[in-house]
């Protein structure tokens, strides 16, 4: 586990671009964190690190958007949003079975704390908010 | 002509019946079968419920539609394709190519936002009978996953001239029912309590008002409610309408200035507003009041046509025909067709 502390919003970006840097392709990424936390931010930012051109925008209501990359190894990234799940449901229940475990895929979750068995591979990533613009985040 | 729309993209099952002839629109049948009693303990869609719902109500619903003429003198099949929840999307889907394929009917696959935006044709009968006068449009595009300003050139002609880079306002006010624990859907209840709230009370931020560009942003502003919330020990009912009001007050003020803004830079000849968020009082009356300082015609769908619905869609598929667009399939092609979650409508081709 790795702990790390971000003053402001453009270190949060940092680290996730970062974070962007050592994945593989075929990643699991489940973030948790409240409401206003940062987790979209970060997502967005890694996002954009990755290779994705257009605006990631919140998936909240579809719960999943799929993005194309230009990345050298992942060719699609997919945003998934669990916040309005009521927590009995796993992956499988919201239709994203089709990319989970995919060397070309990565997939990031927010609010993965409602989703029931996560995959044990998955890395997890908590934001922590200290005060309005200082956060600290654990990468598992 | 005559079209059957299928439509079940989140938590509504819908059917509706359309003939049209030229500039009018005959709707024959619309039925929606609402889920919202289903998934409002949970404060939100339950997809694995609600795809279970649509398996057992699709059918039903569209043999009390078609009734004793089953699909006698239908020509065409239509289906939102996207945006929407995968889940529920393949099952209406399933359905129409099935249909269409057995009949022989050739299907037309719409953009569930692109329905919202035909949902003023339906409302409207002067737009429909003269399209052209009033494009280019500016169009709001305004709902629990959209946040868009998109110019309509003519139809099925979309440009995408702006949207929200986070959070969607129909999000902004779920999010913000939540935190003040008001239930679900938000919209409704917080456009309802704010209407008895004081607005000036608390000044939330206007994000990117005065940014050049016509892009959105929400997310800041559901997070200085939080703050807001964290500060008050106690919370009264006046403090809750006072709340609502004052987001409520910040939301239509962005919305509204950029939309004008738009509207005079692109030179439109009319505004519209589409998607689930255009059923709100206070934005609509906003809106009317500002489009009408700059003498620009200003739509809006009638209240039953605000939610999901497949009247839109089958008017959406109509104009979609008309105008020979390639979303038409036929014979085997049906089975090509797959579920686009996040389709934009600036990209309104499969």
């Amino acid at each position: 586990m790795k702990e790390y502390y971000t003053n402001n919003q453009k270190e949060t970006e940092g680290l996730a671009t970062q974070l962007a840097q050592d994945l593989k392709g075929g990643e699991l990424l489940a973030f948790s964190g409240n409401l206003g936390a940062g987790k979209t931010v970060f997502v967005q930012a890694l996002a954009k690190a990755l290779g994705v051109k257009e605006n990631v925008t919140s998936p909240t209501f579809v719960l999943m958007k799929v993005y194309d990359l230009k990345h050298n190894k992942a060719d699609k990234f997919v945003h998934v949003d669990c916040y309005r799940l009521s927590g009995q449901e796993d992956l499988f229940d919201i239709g994203l079975g089709d990319y989970l475990n995919h060397d070309n895929i990565i997939v990031a979750v927010e609010w993965a704390d409602k989703i029931i068995n996560l995959p044990k591979t998955a890395i997890k990533i908590n934001i922590d908010l200290i005060t309005e613009d200082k956060r600290k985040i654990t990468i598992n | 002509m005559k079209v059957l729309a299928i439509e079940s993209s989140c938590d509504e099952t819908a059917i509706a019946l359309l003939e049209g002839k030229g500039n009018s629109l005959k709707l024959g049948k619309n039925v929606v079968y609402s889920q919202i009693d289903i998934h409002k303990k949970y404060g939100g869609v339950v997809p694995e419920l609600a795809a279970r719902k649509h398996v057992d109500t699709i059918i039903p619903l569209i043999d009390d539609t078609l009734a004793k003429n089953k699909l006698k003198g239908i020509d065409y099949v239509a289906v939102t394709s996207g945006p929407g929840l995968v889940t529920s999307l393949i099952l209406g889907m399933a359905t129409a190519k099935t249909l269409a394929f057995i009949n022989n009917l050739p299907l037309v696959a719409v953009n569930h936002m692109e329905g919202h935006v035909y949902s003023n044709w339906l409302s409207n009968t002067g737009l429909a009978k003269n399209s052209n006068k009033y494009f280019p449009a500016l169009i709001l595009v305004v709902s629990g996953g959209h946040t868009e300003l998109v110019l309509m050139k003519g139809h099925g002609e979309y440009t995408l001239i702006g949207q929200t880079l986070d959070d969607a306002v129909g999000e902004a006010y779920d999010k913000v029912a939540k935190l003040l624990d008001l239930g679900y859907p938000g919209g409704p209840i917080v456009s309802k309590l704010a209407e008895k709230g004081d607005g000036s009370l608390h000044i939330f931020p206007r994000p990117m008002i005065d940014k050049a560009n016509y892009n959105f942003s929400f997310s800041g502003l559901k997070t200085a409610v939080l703050y807001t919330l964290e500060k008050k020990k106690q919370l009264s009912k006046k403090d809750i309408s006072d709340i609502c009001a004052s987001f409520q007050e910040a939301v239509i003020e962005v919305l509204v200035k950029k939309t004008i803004k738009a509207a005079l830079k692109y030179n439109v000849k009319s505004i519209m507003i589409a998607g689930g968020v255009s059923a709100n009082i206070e934005l609509k009356k906003t809106l009317s009041r500002e489009s009408k300082k700059i003498n620009l015609s200003f739509f809006y769908p009638k209240l039953e046509y605000t939610g999901d619905n497949a009247a839109m869609i089958a008017v959406a598929a109509y104009y979609n025909i008309l105008n020979k667009k390639d979303n038409v399939l036929q014979g085997n092609k049906v089975f090509d067709l797959e579920p686009h979650s996040n389709w934009q409508l600036s990209k309104n081709k499969i």
